[in-house]
């Protein structure tokens, strides 16, 4: 027995490693690479780690940001500082306002009986099915015709639609397992619907709350279709734009390429790695529980 | 028995209530996603070219017509099944197997779970950036390390040629994807009641057993929603390809998201993009649906 238990612990660990490895190498090499000078990366074999730490092409972001095209860096260096502003206020946006208005629309899914509930539910989540690629076409269209082309307003209106049947169902299935005795305490002393879901509901779901805020968060951040098909200029174009001009264009030195992949991802994954106990219950939560 | 009294004598306001809560929401969710929709059925019944402005006409099903007598769009459409088929095996097998290992208990288990949303929070294009670096023909860290240890005698270019560039594009494209469907996984066999397992070891069931008899059925109903869902997410595939390999070499990885895309963006055929839109969306719906009921006929059996 105390040799089948010794075996066992040597399968976990080393299929434990083999896991962290494959989970965390590639990034880490990602990192790694972004500290090296150009030609150290032309290497072969590969330079495992930097030696020495360089910043160069961290620098050339910055330099890029303030000095502009007198800094001779290459141009998606010089706009990348902007797009990443773009993206914190567009991801921030978002998880702000979907998170208030899923809240409101999730508190009667989760508690009043009226009719038509299973159908306004049903059509919030149905509405999901539908390809964003099929929907881009018109989008575009449309935002070209009345002149909402090429503005981050746009940006934050689009994922928005995208983001809250999430956070709406995520949200109503919080609020389905805080004590109804709680609310029904709430409305004996005389509190409305409006006040119960002010006074008892949001401070209750606090946890919940922050769940869909970091993952409407962390979804728009990512954002890569819309983006690009709303965006002409620099002054729209979000970090996965810029992070895709970087990647396409084969005059751009890898250590430039390399650090934009790594600076724009430092976001989310800081994130990941902080919120990680609200995350994973709001993942499970949001594509669980009814 | 006093809340329920309250309840029925405001059931009127309930109706009104939820209304008033709703509308933010729902009036976001019809602007930018019912409209669009019924606008792209519109484009998709006409001729509809930016390049041709004043020609706009009402063609029926032309488009479709054209589109499902035209290799260009079943080739695409094979393409899309290939990458799809492959990456939901690839990630449904691999999730499996990290979450029947995060199930066992042992120090370190929680830093790896959480470590596992580091590629989860990857967005799709830093992903392909990143494996764009990792597959470099020249310099890349896939070759390096597939060199000095000797599978390969000289440096490939493993997303110029078939098959390779499908293999790599699968892998690269499930890296990010394998971290959800795991933790969704993990969630369906922390449901299974341990003394299932416990009965099931006194009557001398073997690991395989185990996995096969107890786990397998158990899991069904989670591994079948992980199934379809990454389906859907799979056929819809389109950032990872913009960067990574825009279709190529010789449109080998043309899936439909990006014929799509330069049908629409690039040759500005809004008419031709919005039905083959539609094509795929009909197509993804129906296969979710017929996964749907056949996984869902297994679980009651």
């Amino acid at each position: 027995m105390k040799r089948r238990a010794r075996i066992r612990l040597v399968v976990i660990y080393v299929s434990a490693a083999i896991v962290l490895a494959g989970t965390v190498g590639p990034f880490l090499w990602l990192v790694s690479s972004s500290f090296q000078y150009e030609r150290q990366l032309l290497n072969r074999p590969p330079q495992w780690l930097p030696n020495p730490i360089v910043l160069d092409s961290y620098r050339e972001i910055f330099e890029g940001a303030v000095l502009g095209e007198a800094s001779g860096v290459p141009y998606q260096s010089r706009i990348f500082l902007r797009s990443f502003a773009n993206s914190f206020f567009v991801a921030g946006s978002v998880a702000a306002i979907a998170v208030l208005a899923g809240a409101y629309a999730a508190y009667p899914l989760a508690r009043l009986t009226f009719r038509g509930r299973s159908v306004l539910l049903f059509g919030i989540l149905a509405s999901r099915l539908i390809p964003a690629l099929s929907l881009a076409i018109p989008i575009v269209l449309v935002a070209k015709k009345i002149g909402m082309s090429d503005k981050i307003v746009s940006l934050v209106f689009i994922n928005l639609s995208f983001i809250l049947p999430y956070v709406i169902w995520l949200l109503q299935s919080y609020f389905k397992t805080i004590p109804l005795e709680l609310e029904d305490a709430g409305r004996i002393d005389g509190c409305s619907r409006l006040q119960v879901v002010h006074k008892i509901i949001l401070p209750l779901s606090l946890p919940g709350l922050t769940s869909a805020a970091i993952l409407a968060f962390l979804l728009t951040w990512g954002e890569f279709l819309f983006a690009l098909l709303l965006s002409e200029t620099p002054a729209s174009y979000t970090s996965t734009v810029v992070v895709s001009l970087f990647a396409t264009d084969v005059d751009v030195s890898f250590v430039s390429i390399i650090t934009a992949g790594v600076v724009s991802v430092i976001p989310p994954i800081a994130f990941a790695l902080i919120f990680q106990r609200f995350i994973i219950s709001g993942l499970l939560s949001g594509s669980l529980k009814g | 028995m006093q809340a329920k009294a309250a309840d029925t004598r405001k059931e009127m306001s309930q109706g009104l209530l939820a209304v008033l809560f709703s509308a933010p929401a729902v009036l976001v969710i019809a602007a930018t996603i019912l409209a669009p929709f019924c606008i792209a059925v519109f484009l998709s019944l006409h001729n509809w070219n930016l390049k041709r402005p004043g020609r706009e006409r009402f063609v029926g099903l032309e488009n479709y017509i054209d589109w499902l007598t035209d290799s260009d769009f079943w080739e695409p459409l094979r393409t899309t099944f290939t990458f799809a088929l492959l990456a939901v095996v690839l990630i449904v097998f691999v999730a499996l197997l990290i979450s029947l290992l995060l199930n066992e208990k042992f120090a370190g288990r929680g830093v790896l779970r959480a470590l596992l949303l580091v590629p989860w929070a990857i967005p799709s294009v830093v992903n392909a950036l990143l494996w764009k670096w990792l597959l470099n023909p020249q310099y890349g860290l896939v070759n390096a390390v597939a060199y000095e240890i000797g599978i390969i005698s000289e440096y490939q270019n493993v997303l110029g040629s078939m098959p390779s560039v499908m293999i790599w594009l699968v892998i690269a494209y499930s890296w990010i994807h394998i971290p959800l469907a795991t933790l969704l996984l993990l969630s369906g066999l922390q449901t299974i009641p341990g003394d299932i397992y416990e009965s099931a070891i006194v009557d001398g069931a073997s690991v395989w057993q185990r996995f096969r008899f107890i786990t397998l059925p158990m899991l069904r109903p989670m591994l079948s929603i992980v199934i379809i869902f990454e389906m859907i997410f799979a056929l819809k595939v389109f950032d990872i390809i913009f960067v990574l390999t825009a279709g190529g070499p010789a449109d080998s990885t043309n899936v439909l998201g990006w014929t799509i895309y330069t049908e629409t963006f690039r040759k500005l055929d809004f008419g031709a993009g919005s039905s083959i839109a539609m094509l795929l969306g009909g197509i993804t719906l129906a296969l979710a649906i017929l996964f749907y009921v056949i996984l869902d006929k297994g679980v009651e059996q």
